[in-house]
């Protein structure tokens, strides 16, 4: 397997194991609306990578770039607004109803982002090992 | 109401200013994406899984925009404050 798509793994399964354990850790050390924004925010990001992760795949093949072109740079773009489009719309309804409170939200979203800074500090530590070797 | 008309100002300039910065991020990076894979479609998986990671790391910040926006309009910390200073309308 190549090391890149290690990566892209690695963030997949590191983005529902923070989001298990934020979750635990919420429901467990606090109030129930900031537990709930940890969880909804975490699920939301979570899934959106995956939707992301599949056009991606889809679109970006070798063969499909050289036949349609740039015209791909619209399609990938359309299909990004229309996702958050609807998770704005989530989170809307999330903070206008006060369903949740919103630094859990906040907390929740910032999965995705921890597991990449999870993954890039795992990769700089093999690296540097590598390199003492 | 300064207040308020402020929050909503803010809130807008907000989301507006980061959309626009996320917007000409990604395009330039799906943009340069494509170009490269069009150059050296064998280069495709590894140019496929740093744009993901770009573009997550991209769009998370627009995410955190809108959240932010919504808060001042919505859940504004200081709101009842101002409302009550307001004499409760």
């Amino acid at each position: 397997m190549q090391d890149t798509q290690k990566i892209v793994n690695f963030v997949t399964t590191s983005n529902w194991i923070l989001l298990l354990f934020g979750g635990m850790i919420g429901l467990m050390m606090t109030p129930m609306k900031f537990a709930l924004g940890i969880i909804l925010g975490g699920l939301i990001v979570a899934i959106n990578f995956h939707l992301l992760k599949n056009t991606l795949k889809n679109m970006f093949r070798p063969e499909v770039v050289s036949e349609q072109g740039r015209s791909l740079v619209g399609n990938v773009l359309v299909k990004y607004y229309i996702r958050f489009a609807i998770s704005g719309m989530l989170i809307f309804l999330l903070i206008s109803k006060h369903i949740v409170h919103p630094l859990g939200l906040l907390a929740g979203l910032s999965v995705v982002v921890a597991s990449m800074f999870m993954a890039t500090a795992l990769e700089l530590t093999r690296l540097f090992f590598k390199e003492a070797v | 109401m300064e207040f308020l008309v402020g929050s909503v100002w803010a809130a807008g300039l907000a989301i507006g200013i980061a959309a626009f910065g996320c917007g000409i991020g990604q395009g330039l990076g799906l943009s340069g994406a494509m170009s490269g894979i069009s150059r050296n479609p064998e280069a495709a998986g590894k140019i496929q899984v740093n744009m993901l990671i770009g573009l997550a790391m991209i769009e998370s910040l627009c995410i955190y925009a809108l959240v932010v926006a919504l808060i001042l309009m919505y859940a504004h910390p200081a709101l009842k404050g101002a409302i009550a200073a307001m004499g409760g309308h």
